[in-house]
């Protein structure tokens, strides 16, 4: 008899509107909520449960409830546990130390952010002194693990100085116990067996720019000779290769490759992914243009609208779904990186989709000089003549001057999507993040005005995509695949 | 567009009733356009006035105040959100830091 | 109250169930299609502080920028009237959308906090560690709701049939024996 009162109670007390966010796509609405979980809900069902009036008898209330849209059954300990797993980097320091070894490079490539000078100018190599304090300093990071990653320009230009680098680098580890992890982005047109062997044996991940077929890549990718296409692939199966015979002294990862989209990709996205499939690759980071450095340049020419991207993106999603269907297996990395705060409530270490941003705190960026910055994008920025995101300098200043900067502190309160209009009551505010250097280039502030902010388009455009995806159970199974693999 | 009287062919005046947009928010926005365009603020009682220059292509006023209620919906929002907004921040800053609570 | 004076839309919301904090985001959501201007609709802005009345409100009044950027998609440049009036329907269902938000704000505002301070807090309890008993478990809500289930299922038999019979009233409730709360005899 008290279990039937308790029940006839239970029922008949409303519960309150739940703590949720949603948005309308089609007819249907998307619940979320902090912790992360979402669902799916008609215009009656969405109405009902946002009056707090869904009762036990409903079809959809344990579903509900077990995802915290039900107020008076909120499991504490579940919404506490998941927010703390996807927001995991709030306990953390930089992870990410990208070390800008040159300016130099031997390519001229169209969407450029880099701001990459020409090949003789040596006054932009990174010297051994400034290579050794900058690794110094990225060991100042609280993290039990971080991720040195050697850019530029083209980093192969100044290998002297990149190979001292890694051996100080791993001596570092060594002695502080730190877990270290190495990676080089090169376009590859210089790469040796010397070097390769050098960088293996040191366990350097590899990873390079990929833009499709020959004619498209070396469209966007300008060299003397034209022969960027020709070299990316011979290197990226030279790496496969011994990728695939490993040895017990070291680990060979892997090469990995990147894909910027520009307005000539945007008709071709089935020869870009079956240029993927060929060449044995399993990712494809579909990655967007930004109007930064040498890009902005030229965006009339090469650039393109959130629209044309999500269009772009739906289609490439679908064709590496069917490639998926038929046993070829093809994951988008983005997509990848978000599914798994979607689906696993993790953390995936996506800087530029988290709230703060990874601006600083997560990442910093160490330019030839010793200079440091928020990201690299922010040291584009200070090669343009505008300085707002230089946070120090490897030799005059300490980590935490560097860590408690006007501008690093800036970017962090800029980048709080609790405090930015749109994103605060935006259904996709667990899983996203804003760029305040990207808001900065283009709007004129750290804030932005995200309402006519493209780049937010761009990510509700992958977001719409990836939901409105998972709603069939036979995408869902594939692409919950992809972040359990 | 709004209360306007045009000073030349290329300038325009706005009056943003204070209790509408905050006088704090037309000051923000005035600062983000500082490097756009001649803009020139006079902050009275009741109501705050811009002088914007419209440029020959484009609405810089039109954009001006577009950017005011942005920057007044953004104190808006920090009235009721604060608290989290700044638990947030304080964490975040204070791990990188290496600062350990 | 609408009116198209060359390409800007003016509306006068005078409604006693917007404020202007609604008012300013919905304005705020819609900018990235048009410039957005808000001003007093009479001398008196709202009769109490914060929200509407008569003789009060506020119009706003909008300048379309181009249908593609009111939709989002660069194929519909559509006719400045195609602009305004879907505008003005993005408007209204954004002024609902922050209404309905206000609400939900309000409800969970300090939930929200204990609940952010609890996630940043937490921590994951060792391997084979007993959890300490801060409310249900996952397991025990599980529980709850087979039992709930099973209560409801046994209901739903008893009176699908005949009416069960009940001679000593073990079926009712507390309250129907007693009486609501109000009509009882203070102590």
């Amino acid at each position: 008899m008290a279990q039937r009162t308790a029940a006839k109670k239970i029922e008949r007390t409303k519960s309150g509107p739940p703590d949720a966010l949603w948005r309308k796509i089609g007819g249907t609405y998307l619940l979320t909520n902090d912790s992360g979980h979402y669902a799916w809900l008609g215009e009656k069902d969405f109405r009902l449960v946002m009056a707090g009036g869904l009762t036990e008898r409903h079809p959809l209330f344990s579903e509900l409830a077990s995802k915290g849209f039900v107020r008076n059954r909120l499991d504490f300990n579940d919404i506490a546990a998941k927010w703390k797993k996807k927001n995991a980097y709030l306990d953390q320091g930089p992870g990410l130390h990208i070390l800008v070894m040159t300016l130099r490079c031997n390519h001229k490539c169209l969407y450029c952010q880099s701001s990459a000078s020409g090949v003789g100018d040596k006054k932009t190599d990174m010297d051994l002194g400034t290579a050794r304090k900058s690794v110094d300093f990225a060991f100042n990071s609280p993290n039990s693990g971080i991720t040195i990653e050697f850019q530029g320009g083209e980093p192969l230009l100044n290998w002297e100085v990149l190979k001292g680098a890694v051996k100080y680098a791993r001596e570092r580890a060594q002695s502080t116990g730190k877990e270290l992890r190495l990676a080089l982005v090169s376009n590859f047109s210089l790469m040796t067996e010397e070097k390769a062997d050098f960088l293996l044996k040191n366990e350097v991940s590899l990873c390079t720019s990929l833009d499709g077929p020959a004619a498209l890549h070396d469209k966007n990718r300008l060299t003397p000779g034209g022969r960027s296409h020709s070299d990316t692939v011979k290197w990226i199966k030279y790496f496969q290769k011994r990728s695939g015979k490993q040895v017990p002294e070291y680990r060979v990862f892997k090469p990995s490759a990147l894909l910027t989209v520009s307005k000539y990709s945007l008709p071709r996205h089935k020869e870009i992914i079956d240029e993927y499939v060929r060449l044995g690759l399993e990712d494809v980071f579909v990655r967007p243009l930004a109007p930064i450095g040498y890009a902005r340049r030229l965006w009339d020419t090469i650039g393109y609208d959130a629209g044309e991207f999500a269009g772009f993106y739906l289609k490439s999603l679908d064709y590496m779904l069917k490639l998926n269907r038929r046993g070829v297996f093809i994951r988008e990395k983005m997509a990848a990186m978000m599914l798994d705060k979607i689906i696993n409530f993790k953390d995936p270490g996506y800087l530029d989709a988290r709230c703060p941003c990874g601006a600083a705190i997560g990442q910093l960026a160490y330019n030839y000089n010793g200079d440091l910055y928020t990201c690299d994008e922010g040291r584009m920025v200070g090669w343009e003549g505008d300085d707002l995101f230089r946070i120090g300098n490897v030799f005059k200043d300490s980590y935490k001057k560097v860590m408690t900067s006007q501008a690093t502190k800036g970017c962090v309160v800029a980048s709080n999507l609790e405090a930015q209009p749109a994103c605060a009551r935006c259904a996709y505010k667990p899983y996203c993040g804003v760029c305040p250097v990207y808001n900065y280039e283009v709007q004129g502030s750290l804030w932005g005005n995200i309402p006519a902010n493209d780049r937010c388009g761009l990510f509700k455009g992958v977001f719409d995509t990836l939901f409105t995806l998972l709603k069939s159970p036979a995408n869902a199974e594939i692409l919950k695949k992809w972040v359990t693999k | 567009m709004g209360d306007k009287m045009k000073n030349s062919l290329s300038e325009k005046k706005l009056v943003l009733d204070n209790r509408i947009y905050s006088p704090e928010a037309v000051k923000l926005a005035a600062f983000v356009f500082s490097g756009r365009t001649g803009i020139k603020i006079k902050y009275g009682k009741s109501a705050s006035q811009a002088l914007i220059e419209d440029q020959a292509s484009g609405n810089a006023s039109g954009e001006f105040m577009n950017e005011v209620l942005n920057q007044q919906c953004r104190i808006d929002l920090a009235k009721k959100s604060s608290k989290i907004a700044g638990i947030i921040v304080t964490k975040a800053l204070l791990s990188a830091a290496g600062e350990k609570r | 109250m609408k009116n198209q004076n060359k390409k800007i839309i003016s509306l006068t919301i005078r409604s006693k169930e917007n404020n202007l904090d609604t008012i300013r985001y919905a304005a705020y959501a819609v900018s990235a299609a048009a410039y957005v201007f808000i001003k007093p609709a009479g001398p008196a802005l709202f009769p109490r502080p914060s929200k509407c009345g008569a003789g009060g409100g506020v119009t706003v009044e909008f300048t379309p920028k181009l249908l593609s950027q009111v939709t989002g998609h660069k194929s519909q440049a559509g006719t400045p009237a195609q602009a305004a009036k879907k505008l003005l329907e993005r408007f209204r269902e954004e002024l609902k959308d922050e209404k309905l938000r206000a609400e939900i704000f309000e409800a969970n505002r300090d939930l929200r906090e204990f609940m952010i301070l609890k996630a940043l807090a937490y921590e994951e309890p060792p391997a084979g560690a007993r959890q300490e008993d801060a409310g249900l478990t996952p397991e025990q809500e599980k529980e709850l709701d087979a039992l709930i289930a099973q209560v409801e299922s046994e209901i739903k038999k008893e009176s699908a049939g005949k009416r069960s019979r009940d001679p000593l009233g073990i079926t009712r409730t507390w309250e129907e024996k007693y009486g609501a709360k109000n009509r009882r005899k203070k102590n």
